[in-house]
């Protein structure tokens, strides 16, 4: 792990405040894994082994519906966390399937390291605190959006926010995630600015 | 008919759901996996058995073929089975807790167990087998995600009669692991009341 890898890591935990002893602990629980392109990182059925940072590319976490389709519940990308939270934390199997869209490079953790860092750290458990709320508060957001917004201003919504590292990938994806077919997504990328 | 449209990620989902399964049939008691529910039904560990030999053809087809393949540059789409083999899917695939079309099962694919003298070293051979064997099939289906599977048809287990591509045999065999899942489900179900030992008895004919 070189010094701007670490630097990725240490502003996705920003509030952590570490001696240089206890920053090299931290540093070193955890491990880079790199995915190509349309890899899966998670397995449905599978249970999920580690906490992630995404240091580079886009991830897509998606579950099937009955017809055997993607149905994309969110996306992670460089800076964000990934994985899938509630199998990583229960230790059951994952109903979700993480794939790479891009060729991906993950901060990996695994449980029991993960549990460490609560025991170590003291500063940890604000941090949780915050990325718990952040959690809660991003899925109530995309809630309210699905129940309320019509799918002009899904759209408009979502391209405001999203990242421009987003924006590249496969229609398909951002379609099924604002809960619109491919062709509605084309549609309003050709009519509406954003 | 209505379309059979199969998709790796629904295949992978399928076969860790029952590599689980299989997971947690290794923990319970050498009586419960060697007792059946009558002296003409399996054991559970001769079901795991039947599935190691079924699998067998498809572990050669799978290594001989896919070097022969080539990458594919883009995201794969999903696949259609095509009528006939759809068919010898549909009844191979269990409706529920139900297995619809009772088969008699062929020589060659028959478990050769002594229920009654298996040892525990035998027991562990056979799952650590189901999980090798089942460990392939799921890189086999992983790996066809960037392949192109149109052009390549293979035999299935029972010959040239029936002749697969590659997400249509990926889906006949997990057909055929869920519907012997229920048949263990079965097993368990009788185990509280009526579980007999039972041997290989031989006839003369």
């Amino acid at each position: 792990m070189d010094n701007e890898e670490f630097y990725h890591l240490k502003t996705f935990f920003f509030n952590l405040d570490l001696t240089k002893e206890e920053e090299e602990h931290f540093y070193s629980l955890w491990t880079i894994k790199t995915f190509n392109q349309y890899d899966l990182i998670t397995e449905a059925g599978s249970t999920e082994r580690f906490f992630y940072v995404v240091l580079e590319g886009v991830q897509a976490l998606y579950v099937l519906n009955e017809k055997g389709e993607k149905v994309i519940l969110g996306f992670s990308y460089s800076g964000s966390p990934s994985g899938v939270f509630d199998s990583f934390i229960q230790q059951k199997p994952s109903q979700t399937f993480i794939e790479a869209l891009k060729p991906s490079k993950l901060f990996s953790i695994s449980r029991s390291d993960y549990d460490t860092l609560f025991d170590d750290f003291p500063n940890f458990y604000k941090w949780g605190n915050e990325f718990f709320q952040q959690v809660l508060f991003g899925r109530l957001e995309r809630e309210v959006e699905l129940l309320t917004l019509t799918a002009d201003q899904r759209y408009k919504s979502f391209m405001q926010r999203c990242p421009d590292e987003l924006k590249v990938i496969p229609q398909k994806y951002l379609a099924s995630y604002l809960n619109m077919k491919p062709e509605t997504f084309s549609r309003l990328r050709k009519s509406i600015l954003y | 008919m209505a379309k059979l449209i199969l998709s790796p990620e629904n295949q992978i989902q399928r076969l860790n759901i029952i590599l689980n399964k299989v997971a947690s049939l290794q923990e319970l008691d050498k009586k419960l996996l060697t007792c059946s529910a009558d002296s003409k039904s399996w054991s559970i560990i001769e079901v795991i058995a039947h599935l190691n030999i079924a699998y067998g053809p498809y572990h050669i087809k799978y290594d001989e073929e896919f070097p022969k393949m080539p990458d594919l540059k883009k995201e794969r789409k999903t696949f259609q089975a095509k009528t006939w083999q759809k068919m010898i899917i549909e009844m191979q695939r269990p409706k529920g807790t139900k297995r619809k079309w009772k088969m008699k099962t062929l020589k060659r694919f028959e478990p050769l167990l002594d229920n009654e003298n298996l040892e525990k070293k035998k027991i562990d051979q056979i799952f650590q087998q189901f999980f090798e064997l089942h460990g392939h099939l799921k890189e086999a289906i992983l790996k066809s995600r960037t392949k192109d599977i149109s052009k390549i048809r293979i035999n299935s287990g029972i010959g040239p009669i029936v002749k697969f591509y590659l997400p249509e045999s990926f889906e006949f065999l997990l057909c055929h692991l869920e519907r012997h899942m229920v048949q263990i489900d079965e097993v368990l179900k009788k185990s509280d009341f009526s579980l007999i030992p039972r041997t290989i008895t031989f006839t003369i004919s």
